[in-house]
């Protein structure tokens, strides 16, 4: 499966990688701006050193008494001397040079102004028709520094503010995602027979035809489940009704006939009748136990409907009965639905009364957990005929009559409803038995 | 018992109506509600078995209205809704058992006794007094060991006074009781059926008061 990528955490990603990106571009657009201008700066201070050194050498070159001498400009206090200058004839001698010039740092003398060395800037000048020139070295380095220092002063807050700006990104998104996040919340904590309509308020407007359209699926899905309630059980009502008449007047007859002939007559009738009678039931519960109508909106406690349906066993069986019930003391509540329970419940016993032995005890019990337990004495049977047991109209190896659909009723309830199915044989701890236990849906 | 039948379904309605009037009691039957109200209006009935779905109206309906009136009148639903939902309804409407369709008239007979019997205050169905032992489940009665044999109409007397020992019957109601066997009730026929109880139970088993009615006496 793939796996699922969570809104918030796609647009907080996104949206911070945008930011960053805008603004390291921004950074950088801003870095060689600083450069360029930086440069231009640094040029134009150059070309004022030049020009106003140039005079004042030329003077003290002419004035000096011999010619081609090389001096070089002793400090007046102690510094780092960034700016350094040489001044040259139209030889190339070095007439004179500031105090920390290296002569191997300037070039011969170029036509252009200015001048790139690897190490320096370097700007050019001259005076009296060309025959002194004036060469000014500003260090790349120092350049480099400046510029560096600059964007370094740019990108620090940046640094600082990605962080704080990731996590307001983060803030944003989830605040604005809270509506859609309680939406979905709410979706998720129901349980499947839950119909009622999903709370739908201030969603953002994206978001709103969704939860309406859920809404709507929703309505649509609860008509279909009561047609398909009310369907199953007026089908019942029509069907059960003329097949009671026809037992009544069938059972009259046995009480009223005079000859025995008639009267074994009205008995075939009444048995056809009931057979007829066992199975359109058993039909209908198998159309219900496998149509949508097996979870019900809320929990509903399934312990007084436990105890009518083995009451009703009692009831028909009278003294007889057979059954051990177990109920707890508490409620035990389910979201399967009660007719449906009822089924299942109804349709275990029976099972069990049928297939265990006629003087065998059957143990009905639910805990309090919710899980129900019917367990009945009977040869132990193979986990294939455990599993053929749940298929519709198969009876496994009984002489019993039956419909062959009862546990096929159970097993469409049980895992229809959400509900875990165990059938196991023999019982723990003996050699014979079965105990179908369901835990039920909640 | 003075049983009232609300049930459409005229062969089941048929049925039902002959195997209560072969087991002893006197039954009205109605096929609609406002015909079952005109019945209830006009007779004390000990007990009314009631369809759910009539045509003019829902059975529970007409339930909830009747205990709403203070009507204690024991009620058996007969009904082919088997839904537990419907059963739960029903028996929150009012209604003192439930018996889903089809169902053997057997059980239907003993369910009515049952719900009877409960209703008389004297949930045992066995019943001595004097030398004599009436078994109100099997409708039976032995004297001094000895089984004797109501005819059907003494029997609805005789279980009238046996399921509410020490209260007095006027004549009407007795007549009541007897009015369903669609015979010609004349002045002295409850004097006549008394007559042949007390000689078959003995003479100190009703009692009578002057002017009254009757009672159970010693035996």
């Amino acid at each position: 499966m793939r796996k699922l990528h969570s809104l918030e955490w796609r647009l907080s990603i996104g949206l911070s990688i945008g930011v960053t990106l805008f603004w390291v571009a921004a950074a950088v657009l801003t870095g060689l701006n600083i450069s360029e201008e930086i440069n231009e700066v640094f040029d134009s201070a150059l070309e004022e050193t030049g020009q106003r050194i140039l005079p004042l050498a030329v003077a003290d070159i002419l004035e000096r008494e011999e010619e081609g001498l090389s001096e070089r400009v002793a400090e007046l206090r102690a510094h780092d001397e960034l700016l350094t200058y040489i001044v040259r004839d139209a030889t190339g001698a070095v007439l004179l040079s500031s105090h920390d010039a290296e002569i191997s740092d300037f070039p011969a003398v170029a036509d252009t102004r200015f001048e790139t060395t690897d190490t320096h800037r370097i700007y050019h000048d001259s005076a009296l028709r060309g025959s002194l020139t004036i060469s000014v070295a500003d260090p790349l380095t120092h350049r480099r520094e400046a510029v560096t220092e600059s964007v370094q002063a740019l990108l620090v807050p940046l640094i600082l503010l990605v962080p704080i700006s990731l996590l307001g990104v983060y803030l944003l998104v989830r605040l604005s995602m809270r509506p859609v996040r309680a939406f979905t919340q709410e979706i998720e904590i129901r349980n499947s027979g839950d119909l009622a309509h999903v709370e739908a308020q201030n969603l953002p407007r994206e978001i709103a035809p969704i939860a309406g359209a859920v809404n709507n699926l929703l309505d649509r899905l609860r008509r279909a489940l009561e047609a398909e309630r009310s369907f199953t059980a007026n089908s019942a009502h029509e069907l059960r009704t003329p097949v009671a008449a026809a037992l009544a007047q069938a059972q009259r007859m046995i009480s009223e006939a005079e000859d025995d002939n008639t009267k074994t007559r009205a008995r075939q009738i009444e048995t056809a009748l009931i057979r007829l009678s066992s199975l359109s039931e058993k039909l209908m519960q198998l159309a219900k136990s496998e149509g949508a109508s097996l979870v019900s909106e809320q929990e509903k406690d399934v312990v007084p409907v436990l105890e009518m349906i083995t009451n009703d066993f009692r009831h028909l069986h009278g003294a007889s009965c057979r059954l051990k019930v177990e109920l707890p003391q508490g409620a035990v509540h389910s979201t399967l639905d009660l007719d449906a329970f009822a089924i299942l419940v109804r349709n275990l016993i029976e099972n069990a009364l049928k297939h265990g032995p006629a003087d065998g005890l059957v143990f009905v019990s639910l805990s309090p957990e919710g899980e129900l337990r019917v367990q009945n004495d009977c040869a132990p049977l193979t986990s294939a005929a455990l599993s053929d047991l749940k298929r519709p109209f198969a009876r496994g190896e009984t002489q019993a009559s039956g419909t062959g659909l009862g546990l096929a009723i159970v097993n469409a309830i049980a895992t229809g409803s959400g509900s875990q199915i165990h059938m196991r044989s023999p019982i723990t701890g003996s050699d014979r038995g079965l105990v179908v236990s369901i835990k039920l849906a909640r | 018992m003075r049983v009232l039948l609300v049930e459409d379904d005229m062969i089941l309605g048929a049925a039902v109506r002959d195997q209560i009037s072969a087991d002893g009691h006197s039954i009205d039957w109605s096929t609609r509600l406002d015909d079952a109200k005109g019945n209830i209006a006009g007779t004390n009935y000990d007990l009314i078995l009631l369809d759910l779905m009539l045509p003019d109206g829902r059975g529970q309906v007409f339930l909830r209205e009747l205990r709403a009136h203070g009507d204690v009148t024991p009620v058996i639903i007969l009904t082919a809704m088997d839904q537990i939902s419907d059963r739960i309804d029903g028996l929150n409407a009012g209604a003192d058992d439930y018996l889903v369709k089809p169902f053997n008239l057997s059980e239907l007979s003993a369910r009515l006794n049952a719900v009877a019997r409960r209703y008389s205050g004297n949930p045992n169905p066995i019943l001595e007094f004097a030398d004599v032992t009436v078994d109100l489940a099997e409708r039976t009665i032995l004297k001094a060991g000895k089984r004797v044999i109501l005819t059907s109409r003494e029997w609805v007397l005789f279980e009238a006074f046996a399921q509410r020992p020490g209260q007095l019957f006027s004549k009407s109601q007795l007549e009541d009781r007897l009015y369903s066997f669609d015979v010609e009730i004349e002045s002295n026929t409850i004097e006549v059926h008394i007559s042949r109880l007390r000689k078959k139970l003995g003479k100190q088993v009703i009692e009578t008061e002057r002017g009254m009615g009757y009672r159970l006496g010693p035996g």
